[in-house]
């Protein structure tokens, strides 16, 4: 048991050493390839405006269903007045950047996967490489700068509309009082919350562009190999986001603590 | 013009060459035959640096590319260019753009330019005014003569050719056999053929190496390989597996 125990420490630290190893050859690339701009756009296309409508309805939906979970269990202790400010603390600091990124995930990275796993198992990345263009910069440094520069839009957008829809949910069909919501939510509410809630979100891009990548480039042959690259990159992005997000919740809270 | 001296590599736990030694010479077609699975293609690959060896050393044009990086690379690949087995057409692009990919790529940006090259390269594949065909609609024949397209617009010294016929009916093969002739003649240019593919030999080759269990086992020209008497070497020309 040990041994196999050890073997998978050992097989976790390797694939921690792959991971490093790509990010810092697509670092590289960033300065000694020619910049395609082209691509780049594409990229922030279909990371960015082709994911509008999960992070939508994930944002109104988890603020909506928040308001009305806090507001039932506030209003018996005469705090319905808080629920604004409640609702857009856990959206900042939690639910808003770990719902975007892991729905992300399942959209962005899987296609990261899939479209790459498919590249290498055609040779379509050989074919790159013989024609004397390096995989990273033609096709992980497009995707990785597009996924750094959305998420945190995407975590943004998210969490305003899930603060949106709490307002119209707490003041229209609940009986919170409007000034009463909107005081409390800007009184207990600043750029600490913002900057936690794109921190985050940076991070958890960070993990998705790689992690995502890194299960296309290493895809095995066959149709199995090229199934597997999709649902192993959601996998591993979904569990690496909750774990880091506890850590980074502790770090975080060191750099913007609540309420300082 | 390629040389690849005591090369051997090794795939997982499986040794697939074993001491390799080849030369071709600049402006000679040579065809490297051999039983499926038996390292060709893997050997091929190491001629662009697609592959690293285990040991051993790979010379192009002069220059040891054993230990390049895939940067240091770029060069050596704008003078050998390769066709894969597949083709390995960009899915994404059209005919158009999959050969106009390595020009826009080396910098050249007259959209005029690149339009007459992709014309001249798709005429010399007998593929002319295909441009705008995505790659899902071509046949195998024509996919392959689109990656000849691709491989040819950049003008390289030397052409290496993975299982040109593999999959292929035996008039699409005929066809392609004659191109990679016609290609030669046209452009000059040294060609690696790895094959198993009898005909292709004879069609193309001016030097044959036969490769089995991972080292070279016969050299020579396609009338010395014709006059063979080794069981082995005759087994695969006549295509005899021993079996009952």
């Amino acid at each position: 048991m040990l041994t196999s125990l050890g073997r998978s420490v050992i097989s976790f630290i390797g694939y921690l050493g792959e991971l490093a190893t790509l990010a810092s050859e697509t670092f590289r690339s960033l300065f000694v390839a020619k910049f395609r701009g082209q691509l780049f756009l594409r990229q922030v296309y279909e990371v960015g405006w082709r994911s509008q409508l999960v992070v939508i309805v994930t944002g109104m939906f988890t603020g909506a269903v928040l308001t009305a979970q806090t507001y039932f269990q506030f209003s018996k202790l005469g705090m319905k007045s808080a629920v604004g400010s409640v609702v857009a603390v856990a959206l900042f600091r939690e639910l808003g950047p770990v719902l975007t990124g892991l729905m992300v995930a399942g959209r962005v990275g899987a296609s990261f996967a899939a479209e790459i796993g498919t590249m290498k198992v055609t040779e379509q990345i050989d074919a790159l490489r013989s024609l004397g263009v390096h995989p990273h910069d033609y096709l992980v440094v497009p995707r990785v700068t597009a996924l750094l520069i959305s998420m945190p839009l995407l975590v943004a957008e998210s969490i305003g509309l899930a603060i949106l829809a709490s307002y119209f949910v707490g003041t229209q069909i609940l009986d919170i009082s409007a000034p009463y919501f909107l005081t409390n939510l800007m009184r207990y509410t600043g750029a600490r919350d913002i900057k936690m809630a794109l921190i985050k979100g940076f991070c958890f891009a960070v993990i998705i562009a790689f992690v995502s990548v890194h299960q296309g480039l290493t895809a095995k042959q066959g149709a199995e190999g090229v199934g597997r690259a999709p649902t192993e990159a959601v996998v591993i992005c979904s569990l690496a986001i909750l774990v880091i997000n506890f850590f980074l919740t502790f770090a975080l809270n060191i750099l913007f603590p609540y309420g300082s | 013009m390629i040389s690849v001296r005591k090369l051997t590599k090794t795939l997982g736990t499986q040794e697939i060459l074993r001491g390799v030694d080849l030369e071709v010479a600049r402006g000679q077609t040579c065809v490297v035959l051999g039983r499926s699975g038996s390292g060709k293609s893997v050997l091929l690959k190491h001629f662009i640096g697609l592959f690293k060896p285990n040991t051993g050393e790979v010379w192009v044009d002069g220059e040891e590319i054993t230990h390049l990086g895939e940067r240091q690379l770029g060069p050596v690949r704008k003078k050998v260019g390769i066709l894969f087995q597949s083709a390995a057409l960009f899915d994404s692009m059209t005919v158009e753009g999959n050969i106009a990919f390595p020009l826009r790529e080396s910098g050249l940006t007259d959209e005029k330019v690149i339009a007459d090259r992709v014309a001249e390269a798709l005429e010399m594949v007998d593929l002319s005014g295909e441009q705008k065909k995505m790659p899902e609609n071509l046949s195998g024949g024509m996919r392959k003569r689109v990656g000849l397209a691709r491989t040819i617009v950049s003008r390289p010294a030397c052409i290496l050719y993975d299982e040109p016929t593999t999959g292929l009916d035996p008039i699409a093969s005929d066809s392609i056999n004659r191109l990679i002739r016609r290609l030669q003649k046209r452009l000059s240019v040294t060609s690696v053929v790895v094959t198993h593919d009898m005909k292709t030999a004879f069609h193309t080759a001016d030097h044959v190496a036969y490769l089995h269990e991972g080292r070279i086992y016969f050299e020579g020209t396609v009338d010395e390989l014709r006059a063979s008497h080794d069981p082995l070497v005759d087994d695969f020309i006549e295509g005899r597996s021993g079996d009952e």
